[in-house]
C-alpha cells in the first residue's frame, strides 16, 4: 500500500503550495518569506481562543471542518498515480467522487447551519443552492470524460488518455468542471458559502484552531479536486520521462494555480443571476459536452 | 516553552485587525491597506485586535462594546482618533494623525508573548433582555416562534413578499461596524432567506467629509461585496494617492461590471462612476429601504454601498426612536 | 466472526440507531441529516454486497435529496442550529399503524423469499450487468420512471418559477376561474382575503 503515504503526501503538498500561490495572487508580499507565511499564520490560529456563540450545535458544527476535510481525502482515494497505483481501485471511482461532492456540500451547510447566528445560516443557504446545480453539471461532465474509457474508474478514464487529453478531446469538459472546484472549495466566483459580503459567512463565528482546520480543509478539497481534475481531463499520471506520480503532483499544481488565479480574478455575481446562469447556460453546455461525447463514442 | 515557540511562529504572521470606523474611519482603514504586516479582517472573530478608526456617537456605544466581546482571546483595542470607553482600562490610544502599524505590531506581539493580559468582556455575561411573560414559553411570540426571548430575535412566521406564501422570517440588526456597509449605517433587516423583506434604519450613516477621495472608498467597499479584496485594496491604495488611473480597466478585465445583473444597473453605472473617481448623480427620491425590500443580500448590500454619502443621508435618514428596538442583543452582528 | 461480518453488524446498528433518532431529534435539518447518516450506513452494507454501483448512487443520491429538504426547511423556518424545537412526530395512530405494517409485510418478504445462496465471483462485471439489465430487460420500467420524473421535475420548476404559470408571480399572478368569470381557482393569499 504505497499509494496512502502518497495521498497524504499530495495532499500536503498541494495545501502547502496552495496557501502560497493565494498569497503570492493576492500580492501580499509579507512577511517576504512567503514561503513559510502559511505555518506562521496556522500558529496564530492555533495561539488564538475558540470561540462558542450561544447555542450552537456544538457536534455538527466541530464535525463540518473534519467532514469536509475526510472527504477530500476519500476523493483522492480514487485517484491513480501510477497504473495500478492507487488506494481504493473501485470501478465506481467517479460515483464516489460524485458522493463526495454531494457531501460536501452537505458539510459545508451544516458548518453554517449549526454555529446559530445569521450570516453564517444566509452563507450555508445560498451555498446549498449555487453547490447543487454545480454538481450537478459537474456530473454530466464526469460522464462524458467516461464514455470514451467504457467505465466508470478514474484509471480506466486516465488510460483511455493515452492518444488524446480529455481536455482536448471534449473542450467544454475542463473549464464546466473548474466551476465546481471553484465552487467545493468555496473560492472566488464561486464562493457562495465563505463570501466577504456575509463576513466570512459559514466561517463568520469561527476562530481559532477551528478556523484552521476549515482552512485546511478548504485547501485540502481544493487539492483533491485539481487531482481529480488532472486525472481525468489531463492525462493524470500519463507523460513522458518522469515517473507517473511526479506528472500527476506537477498537473496537479498547475490546475492549482489556475484555480487559485481564477478565484482571484473574478468578480463574483448576485446568486439569483448565477443561479439562472448555471440552469440556463451552464447546465445546457454540459449537455452539449455529453452529446459531443457521445457522437464521438459512436463514430 | 511550546507557548513560546508558539508565539514565535505567530507573530511573525501579519496582524489581524477589525477596523471599527468612526467618522472618517474609512479613509483611516485605507492607510492601512498597503501595509502588508496588518491584514484587515471581514468578522471580528477574525482579529486580534480592534481598532476604534476616528470618533464615534454616543448611539453606538452599545453596538462598540458587543463587538468587543465577540472578539477571541487574546485580545486588545486601540483607539485610533477615538476616545476610549470607560470600560477600556489600559486604552492604547493614538492621534488621529499618527500612522499606527508600529504600535499595532508592538501591541500584538505582547499580546501573543502574554506580556500583555488579554481584556475582559465589557458586558455582563447575563442575558440582555428580561424574561417578558408573552407567549406559550414567556418569550413574547406566538407558540414555540417568534417574539425575543432574552433579547434574541426568533423567526416568525409572515407573509413573503415575492409569493405570498407563510414562510418564516427573521429580524436582524447589522452594523453600524460592518466592513461592507458605508460606516455608521446600522440596517434592521427582516430576512426570509437571504432575501430582505423589510428594513429600517436604525442609525443613520455619518457625514461625509468632503474628502476627494470619497468615491474610490465606495468603490472599494463595492469590490469587496463582489468578492475582489485584491481589487478592493488597489482602491484603497489608489484613494490614498488621488489617483483613479487604470482601476476601472482592471475592474472590467475582472468582471466586476459585467458580474451585475440588468436589475442591478443604477448600482453599475454607480461603480464605473466612482471607479473613475466621479460620482454618478441620484434623484434620491425613493426611501432606501423601500429600495431594499425584495433583494437578495449581495445586491442589497453593492445597493447600499454605491449611493454617495449627500444621497444616503437624504435617503436614509435617522428613523423615530423606537423603544422597543433598542433593545441589546448578544448576537446581534455588529461584526 | 470476520471482518466482513462485524462491519455488517456496525454498520446495521448504525443505520437503525440513527434511523430511530430520526423521530427523537428536535429538529428538522437534524433529522435528516440523520436519515441521510441511516442510508449512507445502508449504501455501505450494499456495497459489500458487491453492488458496488448502486451502493455509491445511494449516497450521492441521499445527499442532494437530505440536502435540498434542508434548504427548503431553511427557507420555511429560518432556525439556526434548531434554536426552536420542534416535534418529529404526529399523527401518531396512524404512523404506529403503517409502521408495524411496513415492517410485518417487509419481514415476511425477507423470509419468504427464495434468496439466491451462491456468492458472487470476484471478477464479476456487476455494473455491467447491471448497466445490460437496466438497458436490457427492464428497460421499459427503468426508462417510465425515469420520463414521470422528469415530467415531475418540469413541471415543479413551471409552477414555482418567477414567471409563474398565469403571469409574473411577483406580480400577482392569478389562475383562472372554475367557470367563465367565476373566482380564481386555487388559495386565496390572506393578505387579499382580508382585504375582501
Amino acid at each position: 500500500m504505497t499509494a496512502i503515504p502518497l495521498v497524504f503526501a499530495l495532499l500536503a503538498a498541494g495545501i502547502w503550495f496552495a496557501a502560497i500561490a493565494e498569497r503570492f495572487a493576492s500580492a501580499r508580499r509579507f512577511p517576504s518569506a512567503i514561503v513559510l507565511a502559511p505555518l506562521w499564520q496556522a500558529a496564530r490560529l492555533l495561539s488564538q481562543q475558540r470561540v462558542r456563540t450561544e447555542y450552537p450545535d456544538a457536534l455538527n458544527w466541530a464535525l463540518a471542518p473534519l467532514v469536509y476535510g475526510a472527504l477530500a481525502v476519500a476523493g483522492l482515494s480514487v485517484v491513480p498515480f501510477a497504473p495500478g497505483l492507487v488506494v481504493a481501485p473501485l470501478d465506481t471511482g467517479i460515483v464516489l467522487w460524485g458522493a463526495c461532492e454531494a457531501l460536501t456540500i452537505v458539510a459545508v451547510f451544516l458548518h453554517g447551519w449549526s454555529a446559530n447566528s445569521m450570516l453564517p445560516l444566509i452563507g450555508g443557504y445560498r451555498f446549498v443552492a449555487i453547490g447543487l446545480p454545480a454538481m450537478l453539471l459537474s456530473m454530466f461532465v464526469l460522464i462524458a470524460a467516461a464514455l470514451p474509457a467504457q467505465s466508470l474508474a478514474v484509471g480506466a478514464i486516465v488510460e483511455s488518455q493515452r492518444s488524446m487529453w480529455n481536455m482536448v478531446r471534449q473542450p467544454l469538459g475542463l473549464p464546466l468542471f473548474l466551476l465546481l472546484g471553484l465552487a467545493i472549495s468555496l473560492r472566488g466566483p464561486m464562493d457562495y458559502g465563505d463570501a466577504s459580503d456575509l463576513s466570512g459567512g459559514t466561517a463568520a463565528e469561527v476562530s481559532g484552531p477551528h478556523r484552521l482546520a476549515w482552512g485546511i480543509a478548504r485547501l485540502a478539497m481544493l487539492t483533491a479536486f485539481a487531482a481529480m481534475g488532472a486525472s481525468v481531463f489531463l492525462g493524470g499520471y500519463l507523460g513522458p520521462w518522469l515517473p507517473g506520480p511526479a506528472w500527476l503532483a506537477l498537473k496537479t499544481a498547475a490546475l492549482l494555480l489556475v484555480l487559485t488565479w481564477l478565484g482571484c480574478n473574478l468578480a463574483r455575481m448576485p446568486a439569483p443571476r448565477m443561479m439562472a446562469a448555471l440552469w440556463l447556460v451552464l447546465l445546457p453546455l454540459s449537455f452539449l459536452d455529453l452529446v459531443i461525447a457521445g457522437v464521438e463514442a459512436l463514430l | 516553552m511550546a507557548v513560546r515557540a508558539l508565539a514565535w511562529l505567530a507573530e511573525r504572521s501579519a496582524t489581524p485587525v477589525y477596523i471599527a470606523c468612526g467618522q472618517d474611519g474609512d479613509a483611516m482603514a485605507a492607510r492601512l491597506a498597503q501595509v502588508p504586516a496588518i491584514s484587515l479582517q471581514h468578522s471580528i472573530r477574525h482579529a486580534a485586535i480592534l481598532l476604534v478608526a476616528g470618533p464615534y456617537r454616543d448611539a453606538d456605544r452599545p453596538a462598540l462594546r458587543r463587538l468587543h466581546d465577540q472578539l477571541p482571546h487574546p485580545r486588545a483595542t486601540v483607539w485610533w482618533g477615538a476616545v476610549p470607553l470607560a470600560e477600556a482600562q489600559d486604552a492604547v490610544t493614538i492621534a488621529q494623525g499618527d500612522h499606527p502599524v508600529a504600535r499595532l505590531r508592538r501591541l500584538d506581539r505582547n499580546l501573543l508573548r502574554g506580556e500583555r493580559a488579554s481584556e475582559p468582556d465589557w458586558l455582563p455575561d447575563e442575558p440582555p433582555n428580561e424574561w417578558r411573560g408573552k407567549g406559550d414559553h414567556g418569550q413574547g411570540g406566538e407558540g414555540m416562534m417568534g417574539g425575543v426571548p432574552y433579547g434574541r430575535p426568533m423567526a416568525m412566521m409572515g407573509e413573503e413578499m415575492r409569493d405570498a406564501l407563510m414562510l418564516d422570517a427573521m429580524t436582524i440588526t447589522i452594523g453600524p461596524f460592518l466592513r461592507t456597509l458605508p460606516p455608521g449605517l446600522s440596517l434592521e433587516l427582516t430576512l426570509q432567506g437571504d432575501v430582505i423583506q423589510q428594513a429600517r434604519v436604525v442609525t443613520p450613516a455619518y457625514p461625509a467629509s468632503g474628502g476627494a477621495s470619497e468615491p474610490l472608498l465606495r468603490a472599494a467597499r463595492m469590490l469587496e461585496s463582489l468578492g475582489l479584496p485584491d481589487l478592493a485594496r488597489r482602491a484603497q491604495i489608489s484613494a490614498m494617492r488621488d489617483s483613479a488611473e487604470g482601476l476601472l480597466a482592471a475592474a472590467r478585465r475582472c468582471g466586476a461590471l459585467l458580474a451585475l445583473p440588468a436589475e442591478l444597473a443604477d448600482v453599475r453605472a454607480r461603480l464605473e462612476a466612482a471607479l473613475r473617481g466621479g460620482t454618478a448623480p441620484d434623484p434620491g427620491e425613493e426611501w432606501l429601504v423601500d429600495r431594499l425590500a425584495g433583494m437578495e443580500w449581495q445586491s442589497a448590500l453593492l445597493r447600499i454601498a454605491s449611493f454617495d454619502p449627500a444621497t444616503l443621508a437624504q435617503i436614509a435618514p435617522a428613523a423615530e426612536p423606537d423603544e422597543d428596538e433598542e433593545d441589546g442583543d448578544e448576537k446581534e452582528r455588529a461584526a | 466472526m470476520t471482518a466482513a461480518d462485524l462491519a455488517f453488524y456496525v454498520l446495521s446498528a448504525i443505520a437503525v440507531v440513527s434511523g430511530w433518532r430520526v423521530f427523537r431529534t428536535d429538529s428538522m435539518v437534524r433529522a435528516s441529516f440523520l436519515l441521510m447518516l441511516s442510508f449512507i450506513a445502508v449504501a455501505a452494507i450494499m456495497l459489500m454486497l458487491a453492488a458496488p454501483y448502486i451502493g455509491m448512487a445511494t449516497v450521492f443520491m441521499m445527499a442532494v435529496e437530505m440536502m435540498v429538504m434542508a434548504l427548503f426547511m431553511v427557507m420555511f423556518m429560518m432556525n439556526p442550529a434548531g434554536l426552536n424545537p420542534m416535534n418529529m412526530v404526529h399523527q401518531n395512530r396512524l404512523s404506529i399503524g403503517a409502521g408495524a405494517t411496513a415492517f410485518v409485510g417487509l419481514t415476511v418478504a425477507v423470509l419468504f423469499t427464495d434468496l439466491p445462496h451462491e456468492k458472487v465471483a470476484r471478477q464479476a462485471p456487476v455494473i455491467r450487468d447491471l448497466g445490460h439489465e437496466l438497458l436490457g430487460p427492464s428497460m421499459l420500467i427503468f426508462e417510465s420512471a425515469g420520463v414521470t420524473l422528469l415530467a415531475a421535475m418540469v413541471a415543479s420548476v413551471v409552477l414555482s418559477a418567477r414567471s409563474g404559470r398565469f403571469g409574473p408571480s411577483d406580480e400577482g399572478s392569478r389562475p383562472p376561474g372554475l367557470e367563465p368569470g367565476g373566482e380564481p381557482a386555487g388559495r386565496i393569499p390572506e393578505s387579499e382575503q382580508e382585504d375582501e
